[in-house]
């Protein structure tokens, strides 16, 4: 049996919607992942604790209430710092503010050093396969490297 | 008076780094008792010699010299603190997380932290480690399952380090053996991880771990092995006999459900808290990290009323000038009397103006140490109103404080309580430190010995821990 795959999943800053968070956390471990849930009002120091002690392998962030552009910067910084380098993070929610076009959302995001942007609608088992692919591929880079 | 033959007698000694003292109790009808009390100086090249001094003076009629003691009629406890007590190093991953809680499991069994580091040992971490003769290091990090890279990389450097006290391993749970390898040339104990899932507090196997190498390994050491044998009795660390008597007042005596103790000693200041760390049921307030224990100790070692004198001032120097409390030729007046004393380590004030510097020093460490003990609560406004964001532990509930230490037992017999300071404060977050409570002491300073018992006589020693401590009203 190969090891598990860890996320680390939670809203974001003050954020507290909470529905979405609690479907992510029952999906994401129906479909086998081992998930850390932080539940809502997570503060980037958090998600970074949580990733470096349970050697998670990404970070899926939400975030809904419309502040996520200015929660979710400098997180992959703060990541690198605390040598996450190479960690997955994903961000998803309400990401829009208005009427903006979503690919210029996503390229703002991916700037921060999202790997991956996803809009409310994105159908959520083709996002797991989506993070399962992302994740073996890290483990084939971090072998190739060793 | 000391000789009821209806009852059963019992002998707890404490052996501290100065003095060693003795209590002789009396078991009668479940109720215990306090007989007598005596202490004698501790004699640190043989231990022994100072017990056996207080334990004559206590019951001179026993031949406490014949080598078939009769430990059935006269049961001996005791506890030691002698030689700088249980000394420890905490190395965990993350400072809010694993190392914390390695911190409080350590803390809990009674030790001394004298180092914690977080992440990869550096070299300078190691040399630390090496001249600073420690009991015990406990290592961890990692969830089970979790990271697995410092811990086995920091197990390496102490490997390859002069390390020669016990390394008691509760990290990632998947890497015990991989630990085992490294660290096979060292006193090496497995034990549970201390943070099996992320912000889980697993913190007893730790405790149990520790209990056993102080028996085994370090008693030995200090020369106490001779009376373990002879008394048939297991010493405990001296504030693990405070710790189990805390446990058994707040799980015993009502109206003592929600408590603290607080005990500034020459070097370090001890808090205790026993209470509910956060309240579930609150729908306006969630809690972050971990979930701290009911009962919590933590060990300040910068704040003390003699050895670290001179940096308990200078940490609140600037709040009893801020608040007017000294002016600032006081202050210089109190900064020279600090240093005065952390020279002459065993002074006592006798003009009224050193007896208040004295008071506000213990006025630091009482306020320094219960702030970084307790919690922090932080406002966030959402859109079915304030939020509280708690993370530590809360301390509000808490309505009693015993006040026990030399210093403060010496306060108490002048009838003096020396509450918290509290001072305004700008920060955004709270302080969940008690702020209404009624103060007692422990003006014969007999807690350690009472405690001795509360682990077999948990009703009966809490009752007794009460009874003995003397309610002063707190002046404002
Ligand atoms: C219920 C609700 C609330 C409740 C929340 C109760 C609770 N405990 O959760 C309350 C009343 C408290 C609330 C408050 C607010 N709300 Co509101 N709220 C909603 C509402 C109606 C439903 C949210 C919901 O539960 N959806 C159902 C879940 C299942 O969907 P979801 O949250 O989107 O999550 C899914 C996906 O987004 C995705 N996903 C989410 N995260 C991630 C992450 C990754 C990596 C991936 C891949 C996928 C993913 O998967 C999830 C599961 O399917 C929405 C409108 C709407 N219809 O969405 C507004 C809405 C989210 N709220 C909104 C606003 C503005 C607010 C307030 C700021 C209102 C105010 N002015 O005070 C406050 C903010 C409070 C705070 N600090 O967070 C706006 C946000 C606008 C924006 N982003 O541009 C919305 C969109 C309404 C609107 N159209 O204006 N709200």
């Amino acid at each position: 049996m190969s090891k598990p795959m860890t996320v680390v999943l939670g809203v974001i800053g003050s954020d507290c919607h909470s529905v979405g968070n609690t479907i992510l956390n029952v999906f994401f471990t129906e479909q086998g992942f081992k998930v850390v849930n932080l539940g809502v009002m997570v503060s980037q120091e958090e998600y970074i604790a949580a990733a470096i002690e349970t050697g998670a392998e990404a970070i899926l962030v939400s975030s809904l209430y419309g502040h996520g552009e200015i929660d979710c910067a400098g997180l992959r910084e703060k990541c690198i710092e605390q040598g996450l380098d190479d960690i997955i993070l994903y961000v998803g929610g309400n990401l829009v503010v208005g009427k903006t076009d979503y690919s210029l959302v996503e390229e703002k995001f991916k700037k921060m050093g999202y790997n991956r942007v996803f809009s409310p609608e994105f159908p959520l088992e083709d996002m797991a396969e989506l993070l399962r692919q992302d994740i073996r591929k890290r483990r084939q880079e971090r072998e190739n490297k060793d | 008076m000391k000789t009821k033959t209806d009852s059963q007698q019992l002998i707890c000694v404490d052996i501290g780094s100065t003095y060693t003292k003795g209590a002789l109790f009396a078991l009668k009808d479940g109720k215990l008792e306090l007989l007598d009390r005596q202490l004698s100086p501790t004699t640190v090249e043989h231990l022994p010699d100072g017990f056996y001094s207080v334990a004559k003076k206590l019951v001179p009629s026993q031949d406490w010299k014949r080598p078939d003691y009769d430990h059935d009629e006269l049961p001996v406890f005791f506890s030691s603190s002698a030689k700088g007590g249980l000394k420890m190093a905490v190395v965990g991953l993350v400072p809010d997380m694993s190392l914390h809680i390695g911190r409080l499991a350590a803390f809990s069994a009674g030790a001394k932290v004298y180092f914690s580091y977080p992440y990869k040992l550096a070299r300078k971490h190691i040399r630390e480690i090496e001249s600073a003769d420690l009991d015990i290091l406990l290592l961890c990090g990692g969830t089970d399952g979790g990271n697995e890279f410092y811990v086995q990389a920091n197990a390496e450097k102490l490997a390859a380090s002069s390390f020669s006290g016990t390394i008691i391993y509760a990290g990632n749970s998947t890497v015990d053996e991989e630990i085992e390898e490294i660290l096979e040339d060292k006193k090496l104990v497995i034990t549970e991880n201390v943070m099996p899932e992320f912000g889980e507090l697993n913190i007893e196997p730790v405790r149990t771990a520790i209990r056993e190498i102080f028996l085994e390994q370090i008693v030995a050491g200090r020369g106490l092995k001779e009376l373990v044998n002879k008394f048939d009795s297991r010493p405990l660390p001296t504030p693990l006999a405070v710790y189990n008597l805390a446990k058994a007042i707040g799980e015993n005596v009502p109206g003592w459900d929600s408590f603290g103790m607080l005990d500034i000693g020459g070097a370090t200041t001890d808090f205790y808290s026993f209470c509910e760390s956060f309240d579930p049921d609150s729908s306006d307030s969630m809690l972050k990290g971990v979930a701290e224990p009911k009962l919590k100790r933590t060990v300040e070692g910068d704040l003390g009323m003699r050895v670290t004198a001179v940096s308990s001032f200078e940490i609140g120097r600037e709040e009893l000038v801020n608040s007017e409390t000294l002016s600032e030729d006081e202050a210089l007046a109190m900064h020279e009397y600090t240093e005065k004393v952390a020279a002459d380590t065993s002074y006592l004030p006798d003009l009224p103006e050193e007896k208040a510097f004295d008071f506000h020093l213990g006025g630091i460490c009482a306020r320094h140490a219960v702030t970084r003990h307790a919690g922090t609560m932080k406002q966030a406004y959402t859109a079915n109103g304030r939020v509280w964001v708690q993370t530590g532990k809360d301390l509000r509930k808490i309505n009693k404080i015993i006040g026990t230490g030399g210093y403060l037992a010496s306060l108490g017999r002048e009838n003096k309580a020396l509450a918290v300071p509290q001072y305004e404060d700008k920060s955004d977050a709270i302080s969940l430190v008690p702020t209404d409570y009624l103060y007692y002491a422990d003006t014969q300073y007999i807690l350690p010995l009472v405690g001795n018992l509360a682990e077999k006589y948990p009703k009966q020693s809490a009752k007794l821990a009460i009874e003995l401590l003397n309610q002063i009203k707190i002046k404002d």
